[in-house]
């Protein structure tokens, strides 16, 4: 539960409500950083292929404009079934699997060499949960936001994230949740939205993707949050669970996805 | 083994060392002069009033914290000079020929003049041996302009040399590089877990209940103990015993009101006093349901009884209640807030020893409350000390003033249990630790250049079973977990730690100081936040967590000129701590995992130059205090084990204060505040990953925030200022010219051109204006 963002967030609401709080758009110069290396990898339950895509990273003042890395020598592993998977790249950056099948309860291993650096991940994906229900709800400011409900199994430790697109694309909202304090529940749960630009309007497309992930993955997006969030007093990197010294992920989850229109 | 006998030997060296030096064998008849020092008017007893005799000034004593001096002399026929701080000096002719109770009732220096008066209210700051310590008298800092006209002493304390705020606004505060935890906040002995309001806001302490503020950089006395940086020991008053008084205030976004008067006339009396803010009055305008029906308020309620049993005993009661709310609508609510309560037992053995023992109980705690997504949850976390204080007091002769006491806190503490429906009962079970302290030390003055005090304190921190103790591998992760019964000792540490100042007179006016001090702290609080938290831990010491220790050397020069008008002084000190606690990168600081994977422990260092001149007298008075100073922390596993800046290391801090008494009428003032900003981390490079951009960070504390800086005026103007109605009402404006001055900066896509991203400054307070009305009857 993350309370004091809830908190914070709501302080600085009151605050900026009764007091002449202002924000401004401000020139910090920042040093330039060696580019390093970022890699997003998935594999799901659901049909292939799957991809890594791998980029780098820029300095601040830059576009947001990643140089894609090519010529990496990328394979898939399934540890449990023992197969192997060489990626092919098929666009600059985004290496594509060509038979592996991702499936429950298997442990996959990502193998990245490049430029004379090994990058080595592995994630087992955990046994699916179906997102029962989605539907949309007011928050307590009258916004529209979604809520689902889904069933945990009774097995204890199981982490979900809830990857969310409006009218088809990514949202930068994050949300997480694990069964520390409602294992084996039927849960009827209100996803908060973030403010700003990422508001729902009546008539867009709203689907959130249920993903059981592991619980490194978890860490990882607890650990994204925190630094996207920004009220840390030490900021971080989010806690990879790739070893070599990339920035990102490897996932390998179960996917359950629902639609609905905000009305 | 070799630690245990080295502790011993120290302690018993230095009970000889005493012994010896204040076992003087009589050779002329000896008589002791003793009693109270109390105001005239309301009866409170004054701290820290000097007895001095005229002929040979190395001959004097000072009155203790509930104003009881002795001084013993041997026969003869004495001239005593009677000084405090803000009070008519008086002379005393004695013939002391048998023991004399001298109770002295001492006339406020505004009333003017007498015929004993000589030197207004003039008392020479050089010649004390402590350093590194500020005495804030409560009455001088009401003409300071404040945010919202809360009159605040952990605001005024920031404006010390040595002392930084902890931010814009906040009341929190850095000594000497310190962090916010290592400060000891004592409202009447009791430790006080969360001193501030509202994020850190507004301070706990109302200061019309107040009666003594002291500020110790790191410096205090033996026997202070369990933080690192500073002690703050505030005093309440006692209230009023002859005549019965109501004072109050109204002000923006609080008010308040105190009522003191006799129990039975010059035997006891009462002080309650209470405030509550209404900013959420505010709240109610609004036509949004969920805004109307949030909650947002603090109180706080201060009472003080004291009763004079008999000639020789005095018991005085005190508490305080506080409580902070915070709610939206009925989805989300917080509260916390601090409950202490002390009784005490002022006994005088005989005329040269005075005893002092305290019962002292402690409560901080938070309860939050969830009420979404189909699921109540209840938080409730809290950290409860039972303490149990001896002092002994012993006016040996006018050389030798003797101190030693010890202190026993059971400290409990819940690391937050969580209740509720459709969710699963996390309680872990509380954690129990037993701090124990014992003292010895003795402000010895062997001739009228130098003044030496110096003690030992033995502390001890014993740590129980029956919560969860781990075992970790070489990577820092859970091996295995520790079984102890509770009641069953896991760890035992023990610590001693040397205090000594000496102060040596040049002449008259100049004196030089130097001390040493260590310290350690067995209670930290885990914060990961750039507000102050209500939410923040307070974790004990165990098998892995290892108490702080700080060792802090200090030099000083002070001169005093024309007439101890203008106080000067500077202050150097290097301070060197081991088993500093930070959370590792990107730990998950809020569910109710263990804590001990998540910590990294390392050492800091602290060196500084404090400078400060001060007028005291006149019709202009005010400061100028500057400091130079570095703070580093060594952390293995940040910055590639490198020395970094701490987040509070900046390296100028000035203040400037000013008052102007214009009339009789008005009082102008004014504060000017400037500090470099913050070590912080900034992104140095950024990345997409799921459709987003993540900034990328490569140091911790590697860039630095804006400067800080702020200039507050003020005006009080006196109203009535009758026998039996007196008023005024003050005028103030926070950040006069409207600095925008950096609370957080932080980093986001362009919204106006998604190829590009951009720094955005969140600036608080801007041309505050304030004004409050304050009253007396």
């Amino acid at each position: 539960m993350k309370h004091n963002n809830i908190i914070y967030l709501f302080v600085l609401a009151i605050v900026a409500f009764t007091l002449p709080s202002c924000q401004k758009v401000i020139n910090v110069n920042l040093n330039a950083a060696d580019p390093k290396y970022v890699i997003e990898g998935n594999v799901t339950n659901l049909a292939g292929p799957y991809i890594i895509k791998i980029t780098k990273t820029v300095n601040f003042d830059q576009l947001n404009d990643f140089p894609a890395v090519s010529g990496a020598v990328v394979s898939i592993t399934d540890i449990t079934a023992n197969v192997a998977d060489t990626l092919l790249e098929l666009t600059p950056g985004y290496y594509t699997t060509s038979f592996i099948i991702g499936l429950p309860g298997h442990t996959y291993q990502l193998r990245i060499t490049t430029n004379g650096k090994l990058f080595t991940a592995s994630s087992t994906m955990p046994l699916p949960v179906t997102l029962d229900s989605l539907y949309m709800s007011k928050s307590a400011f009258g916004k529209p936001r979604p809520a689902i409900i889904y069933t945990d199994p009774i097995s204890k430790g199981n982490y979900y994230y809830f990857a969310e697109y409006k009218n088809h694309v990514q949202t930068d909202n994050i949300y997480i949740r694990s069964d520390e304090l409602i294992n084996g529940e039927t849960i009827n749960q209100t996803l908060n939205r973030g403010g700003g630009e990422s508001n729902l309007n009546t008539g867009d497309s709203l689907s959130i993707g249920l993903q059981c992930i592991d619980s490194a993955i978890y860490q990882y997006y607890y650990s994204l949050q925190q630094t996207k969030n920004q009220n840390a007093a030490t900021p971080a990197n989010p806690q990879t669970n790739i070893t070599g010294g990339a920035l990102g992920y490897f996932s390998a989850h179960t996917v359950s996805t629902r639609t609905v229109v905000v009305n | 083994m070799t630690h245990r006998t080295s502790v011993s030997k120290i302690t018993g060296i230095g009970l000889v060392i005493i012994f010896m030096l204040t076992s003087f064998i009589a050779t002329a008849q000896k008589y002791t002069i003793s009693g109270n020092v109390k105001d005239k008017k309301t009866g409170e007893g004054l701290i820290g009033a000097t007895f001095i005799v005229a002929d040979n000034p190395s001959l004097g004593v000072a009155t203790n914290e509930y104003g009881y001096y002795a001084l013993t002399l041997p026969k003869g026929t004495y001239k005593l000079i009677f000084r405090s701080l803000g009070y008519t000096t008086q002379i005393l002719n004695i013939v002391l020929d048998t023991n004399v109770k001298l109770n002295i009732s001492a006339e406020s220096a505004d009333k003017q003049l007498t015929e004993v008066t000589i030197n207004g209210n003039k008392v020479n700051t050089v010649k004390a041996s402590q350093m590194g310590m500020t005495k804030l008298n409560v009455k001088d800092i009401k003409a300071l302009p404040v945010l919202f006209g809360e009159r605040d002493v952990m605001k005024i304390v920031q404006l010390l040399p040595g002392v930084e705020a902890a931010g814009d606004g906040n009341s929190g505060f850095y000594v000497r590089g310190g962090a916010i935890d290592q400060n000891l906040i004592l409202l009447d002995e009791a430790i006080v877990y969360n001193p501030s309001h509202l994020l850190g806001f507004f301070s706990t302490f109302n200061s019309d209940a107040l009666k003594d503020v002291t500020l110790y950089k790191g410096t205090a006395p033996a026997q202070f103990g369990g933080r690192l940086s500073s002690v703050m020991d505030i005093k309440m008053n006692d209230g009023n015993d002859k005549e019965y008084h109501v004072n109050g205030g109204i002000g923006l976004i609080s008010s308040k009101i105190a009522v003191e008067g006799p129990i039975v006339k010059d035997e006891g009396s009462f002080l309650i006093s209470a405030r509550r803010t209404y900013a959420d009055m505010f709240l109610k305008l609004s036509n949004d349901t969920n805004i109307n029906k949030s909650r947002l308020y603090f109180y706080d309620l201060n009472t003080k009884f004291n009763y004079r049993l008999s000639k020789k005993d005095r018991l005085y009661l005190s508490g305080y209640f506080g409580k902070d709310q915070l709610g939206l609508g009925n989805t989300f609510g917080i509260n916390w807030g601090n409950a202490t309560g002390t009784l005490r037992w002022n006994h005088l053995v005989n005329d040269k020893l005075f005893s002092n023992t305290s019962l002292i109980f402690s409560d901080y705690n938070y309860n939050i409350n969830v009420n979404s997504s189909g699921i109540t949850a209840k938080i409730h976390s809290e950290i409860r000390d039972w303490n149990l204080k001896e002092e002994l007091e012993y006016f040996s002769n006018p050389k030798n003033t003797i101190r030693i006491g010890f202190s026993s806190i059971y400290h409990t503490i819940t690391p937050g249990t969580i209740t509720g429906t459709n969710i699963i009962t996390v309680a872990k079970p509380d954690n129990h630790t037993w701090e124990n302290a014992v003292y010895v030390s003795n402000a010895w003055k062997p001739n009228s250049r130098w003044n030496i005090d110096y003690g030992i304190r033995l502390s001890m921190f014993s740590v129980f079973g029956g919560s969860d103790m781990y075992e970790l591998n070489s990577n820092g992760a859970i091996k295995d977990t520790l079984k102890y019964g509770s009641g069953e000792i896991v760890k035992n540490y023990i610590m001693p730690e040397p205090r000594l100042s000496v102060s040596y007179s040049l002449n008259e006016n100049s004196s030089i100081k130097a001390a040493y001090t260590r310290n350690s702290q067995s209670l930290h609080l885990i914060s990961n936040s750039t507000s102050s938290n209500p939410t923040d831990k307070w974790v004990a010491t165990n098998n892995i967590i290892k108490p702080e220790i700080a060792d802090l050397g200090s030099l000083g020069y002070f001169r005093n000129l024309k007439n101890n008008m203008y106080e000067l002084s500077a202050e150097a000190y290097y301070k060197y701590s081991q088993n500093q606690i930070d959370y590792k990168d990107g730990a998950n600081v809020l569910n109710n995992d263990a804590i001990e994977p998540k910590l990294l422990f390392g050492q800091g260092r602290a060196y500084g130059l404090e400078l400060s001149a001060k007028k005291t007298q006149g019709k202009f008075t005010g400061w100028i205090s500057y400091t130079l100073s570095k703070t580093e922390t060594q952390i293995n596993g940040i910055n590639n084990n490198q020395w970094y800046n701490a987040r509070q290391d900046r390296t100028h801090n000035l203040s400037v204060v000013a008052v102007y008494e214009l009339n009789k009428k008005w009082t102008l003032s004014s504060s000017f505040v400037y500090y470099t900003g913050d070590a912080v981390s900034f992104p140095s490079g950024k990345y997409n990953i799921n459709n987003q951009t993540v900034f990328y960070y490569t140091e911790r504390n590697g860039y630095r925030m804006p400067a800080y800086h702020r200039l507050d005026i003020g005006a009080t103007k006196q109203l009535a200022h009758k026998k039996h109605f007196s008023s005024e009402i003050s005028f103030s404006i926070y950040n006069a010219y409207g600095r925008e001055n950096a609370y957080i900066i932080t980093f986001q896509d362009d919204p106006n051109n998604a190829a590009k991203t951009q720094a955005l400054q969140t600036s608080l307070f801007r041309f505050v204006p304030s004004v409050s009305y304050n009253f007396k009857f």
